[in-house]
């Protein structure tokens, strides 16, 4: 059979497989098997497992479990409240101060943890009730502690960049350098439109704050902000600098988060430790799964000649490469509805890379790119994680509310991948200026 | 967000699955340990690197076989906690009584795929045993080490997937069929 076709039959079982609810990695086993049982015979299954065991012999997927844990560290003591704080009383003579340092701390919480939903949960049990207080419209709180929250996949060091390094053979360290520029002018988009939003619904004398705080009670938070800070700056210089591999400064700074937990947090009860270890295990081994599984689909693709059939396809219908580029936005946009980030990455990317790539795109861009289309996932029905998480942080503000505030959000997304497709620049301008050209 | 339920293995069960719970959990301590100790020994290796300057032999072999390891170790604790990521849109837009239904499907397709996976699983173990592969390292580590963890997991694994289809289908876990999860990523 023409492997088109193939890889079209296969298209539609894995959406029939994954939407019966079936858990995604076993979900993209069953797909894996079934065709290669089909197409190549019941002796191409004695494979699997040896695939499934390659995929995850890497020492760079180790950066996943250490990030993780690196994050979950984080996110269990009381930074996130601390970060807001601190941004508060620091910015709180700046115009629409408090939108601003909520997503503020959005980002540099989502820096912190790489996580989106811990960064929604962390910032928004303060944030919110704030905003709230001050009197920001509840569109207005909801929507942009939601929509700030997106930005732990994008802010590095983000979980989702590594697999995509790892799923494209990029380098991590660059991906991470990428999304840094794209994540300052989502969080400058979300800034003005957070504003703009509170004067139309006629509140905006409140965006121009009003308490003020001494000096002593602006340095007296920066101890319990800056050890987390300092960790992750400390983590990226010495990826950059090329001291260490990803893995090896994740894991120095997973054992350096859990010391400054225990030390400034006093979080040396047993429990409270297990339970970051837990969580974490529990998320890389659902993670980690994921990737053995999406590493078996990937074999039986290109197996049965999918993956190069479908590039070889692609490239012959010679069709305008932004015409392309917005068909595979329209396509990442509605697998992200969907699906976890990174899945969709794990899926799509090792099929897209060489198209986009052959067309003349950055691999670095296109990850960029990639990400908003999956942080645009993160706030939108059906799935939007985050709008749950702020559900369940602030029950009294309804989940329209919460909808309507958020969709602005997605569109200052959308005018962020049109912005970064005219200037490709600002994506690609950070990585090559410190690490020199991409190969 | 997630909702973990950390006592499934409530009293109403009957012993053995109760007895499948807890050695699930057994596991999922085992997973974390062993994730714990990858972190410790990547730390070791970099300072025997970096500040003793003296190369380092076994540590970078050690944590990707304590990662693998901890991977299918961890997957009966989490499919225990419902931690394994699934598309629930069909599932919540169905009524109760096919909503089970489905969710009966999906163990059952569950239990036959890791069933295949675990026999060709234990033929890869057995074959590295049996021929005495080791690893192309100076470390040369016996291959079957850490090729074990793929069948033992695995095996443990459908163990629990059973244990819940068990409970499923005489329905002793009410709460079961709601499957929930946690996309963070």
């Amino acid at each position: 059979m023409d492997p088109l076709i193939v890889g079209g039959l296969v298209a539609l079982a894995t959406v029939i497989v994954l939407f019966s609810g079936v858990s995604i990695g076993v979900g993209l086993l069953i797909v894996a098997a079934g065709f290669l049982l089909v197409f190549d015979g019941a002796r191409s299954l004695e494979a699997l497992p040896e695939v499934f065991y390659g995929e995850l012999n890497s020492f760079a997927l180790l950066s996943i479990p250490m990030f993780i844990i690196m994050g979950a560290a984080i996110s269990s003591t009381r930074a996130g409240p601390d970060l807001y704080e601190a941004l508060e009383r620091w910015l709180t003579r700046v115009p629409g101060g408090l939108v601003v340092s909520n997503l503020g701390a959005c980002a540099l919480f989502a820096a912190m943890s790489g996580s989106s939903p811990a960064t929604c949960a962390a910032i928004g049990k303060m944030g919110i009730p704030e905003m709230r207080k001050r009197g920001y419209p509840d569109e207005v709180a909801a929507g942009s502690i939601a929509a700030g929250g997106t930005l732990g996949i994008l802010i590095p060091p983000s979980v989702t960049m590594i697999v995509y390094g790892i799923a494209t053979e990029t380098s991590i360290g660059r991906l991470f350098l990428a999304g840094v520029l794209p994540g300052v002018l989502l969080v400058c988009l979300f800034i003005a439109w957070a504003i703009y939003d509170t004067w139309r619904r006629g509140a905006g004398h409140v965006a121009l704050g009003g308490i003020s705080y001494t000096w002593a009670q602006k340095i007296e938070i920066l101890p319990r902000v800056l050890p987390f800070l300092a960790i992750i700056v400390g983590v990226l210089y010495a990826l950059y600098g090329g001291v260490a591999t990803p893995s090896e400064t994740a894991a120095v700074g997973a054992l350096m988060c859990f010391i400054v937990a225990i030390v400034v947090y006093r979080m040396y009860q047993p429990s409270a430790l297990w339970r970051v270890l837990r969580d974490s295990t529990r998320e890389s081994v659902m993670i980690l799964f994921i990737i053995g599984a999406a590493g078996v689909f990937s074999f039986m693709l290109s197996s049965l000649f999918v993956t190069q059939s479908v590039a070889g396809w692609i490239a012959d219908l010679d069709v305008n490469r932004w015409v392309l580029m917005a068909i595979i936005n329209v396509f990442l946009l509605v697998a992200g509805f969907f699906l976890p980030p990174v899945v969709v990455i794990l899926m799509s990317a090792p099929i897209l890379l060489p198209i986009i790539t052959s067309v003349g795109f950055d691999p670095y861009w296109f990850a960029v790119i990639l990400t908003i289309n999956m942080e645009i996932g993160l706030i939108t029905p059906p799935v939007g994680l985050n709008l749950y998480v702020i559900n369940g942080i602030a029950p009294d503000i309804s989940l329209r509310k919460i909808l309507a505030g958020s969709l602005p959000f997605v569109l200052c997304m959308v005018l962020a991948i049109v912005i970064l497709s005219i200037f490709p620049g600002i994506t690609t301008w950070l990585p090559n200026t410190l690490m020199g050209p991409a190969q | 967000m997630s909702s973990e339920r950390l006592t499934t293995d409530d009293a109403t069960l009957p012993f053995p699955l109760r007895a499948i719970g807890a050695i699930s959990t057994a596991c999922g301590v085992l997973a974390s340990f062993m994730i714990l100790a990858s972190v410790l020994i990547t730390c070791q290796m970099i300072w025997v690197r970096f500040v003793l300057t003296k190369s380092t032999v076994w540590q970078t072999e050690a944590v990707i076989y304590l990662m693998i390891g901890a991977t299918l170790i961890g997957l009966p604790y989490v499919q225990k906690l419902r931690g394994h990521v699934s598309v629930d849109l069909l599932e919540t837009m169905l009524p109760p009584r096919m909503r089970r239904g489905l969710a009966i499907f999906t163990l059952v397709v569950t239990t036959l795929m890791m069933g295949v996976m675990l026999f060709y699983a234990w033929e890869m173990f057995h074959l590295a045993w049996s021929r005495g592969w080791k690893s192309e390292t100076v470390w040369a580590v016996p291959l079957w080490i850490p090729y074990i963890s793929v069948p033992l997991g695995l095996f443990l694994f459908l163990l629990q997937v059973l244990s819940d289809l068990l409970a499923l289908i005489l329905r002793l876990d009410p709460q079961s069929i709601e499957i929930t999860q946690d996309r963070r990523h």
